[in-house]
C-alpha cells in the first residue's frame, strides 16, 4: 500500500494519527490489559482528574439507550498527586502524546490544577472537561460564556502548553461558547461532550440512574456531534477535535471532512476494544484510495 | 486478554428460561482458569448496545471449548436463546482474576445460591483435576433451580441441598450445614456465589473457623477491562480508611469476603 501521511498538527500539538481515546472511557494502569498496543494511537488521554479524590457516583453508573450508553459516573479518581505519581509514568510509557483531562467544580480548581499539571514534565496538553454534566453542585461551566472564558483564561496564565477546551452540546449556541473559550485563549477545541440524559424503569418507576441523570454517549449522538463540528469550524478558526459516537473510520472521515483535525473515540471502544486501530487503518485506505497523500488535505473538505 | 469470533457447538435449555451455552475458542480456553469471564455479543446491529458479562460454567481444556450457564432475563440474553449449532459470537476475553488454588489446599467447599452456581462447576472441575476434595452447598427457592446439581454431585466428596420450599433437602441456610462440617472436618478455602445472605454468613463463620474465602461477585458491566468504571462494588473499610470502591471486572469478580460489602 502506497504511504500516506496521517501525522495532523493542530496548532503546535502534533500527533502522529488523529486517533485519541476519548476521556473517561479509557484508563491504563500497571495491570490493564488491551488488545493493542496503546503506542499506535495519535495519543493517550486521562480520565478527568480533579485536585481530590472522588467517589464517584452509587450504582448503576451506566444503562443502555437504543444506540448510545448513558452514563453518571461521576468523575471518580484519585485526585492529581496520584495521578501524577502513579498514573502518568504509565500513561508516558504507553504513549509519548499524553493529554491530561482536567475537571474541576470551579475556575479556581481548574487554574490550581493547571498550574500544579504545568511543573510535570511529559504531558504534551491539557483537556479542560469544562462541561462534565455530574459534578455535585451541577455546575457546567461550558453552558456559560463568561465562565467559560474567564477559566480558560486562568487556566491559560499558569499553562505553558497547548490548552484543548471541551465544549457541552446542552447549549443553545455552541458556536458562542467557542468563540468565549478562543477569548479566553483556548489553542483547542474539542467537542461534543454528552448529551443530558436519563433512562427510567417502568417496573420500579424511577430513574434508572443511581445519579437519576446522565450523559449520552455512542452512535445515537453522531449526527448532532457532527453539525457541532461542522458549525464550530465555519465559525472560529481553531483546531477541532471532533468527539460524538465515532465507531469507525467511516465516521472519523465524516468528522475531519466537517473541519475536525483529529477525533476522540470512547464509547465504540467499549464494545470493541480494537475499533481505534480500525479506524486509523480505514483513515489510511480511505486515503490511498481517494488519492490523497496526506490527511491535511481532507481537513474541513466538505465546506472548501 | 483477546477478542475473537468464536463458534457455537450446541445449546441446551435446562429447564424453562435457564441455558446451557456452549462455544469453542481454543485461544479463550487456553488463558480461561474458573472465576474469569468473557464479554460476549451475540448480535450486531448495536441493539442491544454492550456486550454481557458471562463467567465460565465449565472450561473444557482439552477439546479448547467452554460452557455458560445462563437465565433469559432481558433482550441479550433472549437473542442469546436462538444461537443454534455454528452460529457466531464475538467474544473479549478471559477477563477478571480468576480462582488459585494453593499447594496446600486439600479441601475445599463451594456454596452457592441460584444461579450463583454458574461459575462452581468450572471450580469442582478444576479442583478434582488437582486431587482437592470438594464439598459442595447448593440452596435454591426450589429443586428444579438447583442447576448443574448431578455434575457437581459425581465429583463432591459430599454434597448438602437446601431448598426455600423444602421440595429437596430441607429448607433453611445452606450454610448451617458448612459449620456443621467446619465443626470436625479441615476445609482450607470456601467460595461463594449468589447470595449476599450466604456470603455474610461465611464472613461470620471465617472468625470462628479458620478458612480462607472468597466470593465472586457479577454486575452490570460496559467494558469488563476496568475502563469505564461502572461495575464498582463497595470495599470494607478497614481501620477507619476511606470510602472506596472497587471494580467487580478488574479488581474481582473474585473477592475475599471480608474485603467488600454485598
Amino acid at each position: 500500500m502506497k504511504k500516506v501521511n496521517l501525522s495532523v498538527n493542530l496548532g503546535s500539538l502534533k500527533l502522529k494519527n488523529p486517533v485519541i481515546p476519548a476521556s473517561g472511557l479509557f484508563d491504563l494502569d500497571g495491570h490493564t490489559q488491551l488488545p493493542y498496543n496503546p503506542k499506535i494511537l495519535g495519543a493517550v488521554m486521562t480520565k478527568s482528574i480533579f485536585l481530590k479524590r472522588r467517589l464517584g457516583n452509587p450504582l448503576p453508573r451506566i444503562c443502555e439507550s437504543a444506540a448510545g450508553l448513558i452514563n453518571a459516573l461521576g468523575t471518580p479518581g484519585e485526585g492529581v498527586e496520584y495521578l501524577i505519581k502513579n498514573k502518568l509514568p504509565v500513561f508516558q510509557k504507553a504513549n509519548k502524546t499524553v493529554i491530561v483531562s482536567i475537571g474541576g467544580n470551579g475556575t479556581k480548581e481548574f487554574k490550581l490544577l493547571a498550574e500544579r499539571l504545568d511543573k510535570v514534565e511529559g504531558i504534551a496538553a491539557l483537556e479542560l472537561d469544562l462541561s462534565c454534566p455530574n459534578n455535585e453542585a451541577n455546575i457546567i461551566i461550558a453552558k456559560d460564556e463568561f465562565l467559560t472564558e474567564q477559566t480558560v483564561a486562568k487556566v491559560k496564565e499558569v499553562f505553558t502548553k497547548p490548552i484543548i477546551v471541551k465544549l457541552s452540546p446542552n447549549v443553545t449556541d455552541i458556536t458562542k461558547i467557542a468563540k468565549a473559550a478562543q477569548r479566553g485563549g483556548a489553542d483547542i477545541l474539542s467537542l461534543i461532550n454528552t448529551l443530558s440524559a436519563m433512562a427510567i424503569d417502568i417496573k420500579t418507576k424511577k430513574p434508572v440512574l443511581g445519579n437519576k441523570i446522565g450523559g449520552l454517549s455512542g452512535p445515537a449522538i453522531k449526527p448532532i456531534a457532527l453539525k457541532m463540528v461542522w458549525d464550530v469550524a465555519h465559525t472560529i478558526n481553531l483546531p477541532i477535535i471532533g468527539i460524538g459516537g465515532i465507531s469507525n473510520s467511516e465516521d472519523a472521515i465524516e468528522f475531519l471532512l466537517a473541519g475536525a483535525s483529529a477525533v476522540e473515540v470512547g464509547t465504540a471502544a467499549i464494545i470493541n476494544p480494537l475499533v481505534m486501530v480500525e479506524i486509523i487503518q480505514g483513515i489510511e485506505q480511505y486515503l490511498v484510495q481517494q488519492g490523497y497523500s496526506s490527511i491535511e488535505e481532507i481537513i474541513g473538505l466538505a465546506f472548501k | 486478554m483477546i477478542q475473537v469470533y468464536a463458534k457455537v457447538l450446541n445449546q441446551t435449555e435446562i429447564i424453562k428460561n435457564h441455558f446451557i451455552l456452549k462455544i469453542f475458542s481454543p485461544e479463550i480456553v487456553k488463558e480461561a482458569i474458573p472465576g474469569q469471564f468473557i464479554m460476549l455479543s451475540a448480535w450486531k446491529q448495536g441493539d442491544p448496545f454492550l456486550r454481557r458479562p458471562f463467567t465460565f460454567n465449565r472450561i473444557f481444556h482439552k477439546e479448547g471449548s467452554f460452557e455458560l450457564l445462563y437465565k433469559k432475563v432481558g433482550k441479550g440474553t433472549e437473542i442469546m436463546s436462538y444461537l443454534k449449532p455454528n452460529d457466531q459470537v464475538s467474544l473479549l476475553g478471559p477477563l477478571g482474576n480468576g480462582i488459585k488454588f494453593t499447594q496446600n489446599m486439600k479441601r475445599i467447599a463451594i456454596v452457592s445460591r441460584g444461579i450463583g452456581v454458574a461459575p462452581m462447576l468450572a471450580i469442582v472441575d478444576s479442583a478434582k483435576e488437582k486431587g482437592i476434595e470438594v464439598y459442595a452447598y447448593l440452596s435454591a427457592t426450589t429443586e428444579n433451580l438447583l442447576l448443574r446439581k448431578e455434575e457437581i454431585k459425581d465429583q463432591a466428596k459430599l454434597i448438602y441441598i437446601t431448598t426455600d420450599d423444602a421440595s429437596l433437602g430441607v429448607s433453611g441456610k445452606v450454610t448451617d450445614f458448612l459449620e456443621k462440617t467446619l465443626k470436625d472436618t479441615k476445609i482450607d478455602a470456601v467460595y461463594t456465589c449468589g447470595s449476599k445472605r450466604l456470603k455474610n454468613h461465611i464472613e461470620s463463620l471465617k472468625e470462628t473457623y479458620d478458612f480462607k474465602a472468597w466470593v465472586i461477585l457479577e454486575e452490570h458491566m460496559a467494558c469488563g477491562i476496568g475502563a469505564c468504571k461502572a461495575c464498582i462494588c463497595r470495599a470494607k473499610k478497614a481501620n477507619n480508611h476511606q470510602d472506596r470502591y472497587l471494580l467487580v471486572c478488574k479488581d474481582g469478580p473474585v473477592f475475599p469476603v471480608d474485603e467488600v460489602e454485598v
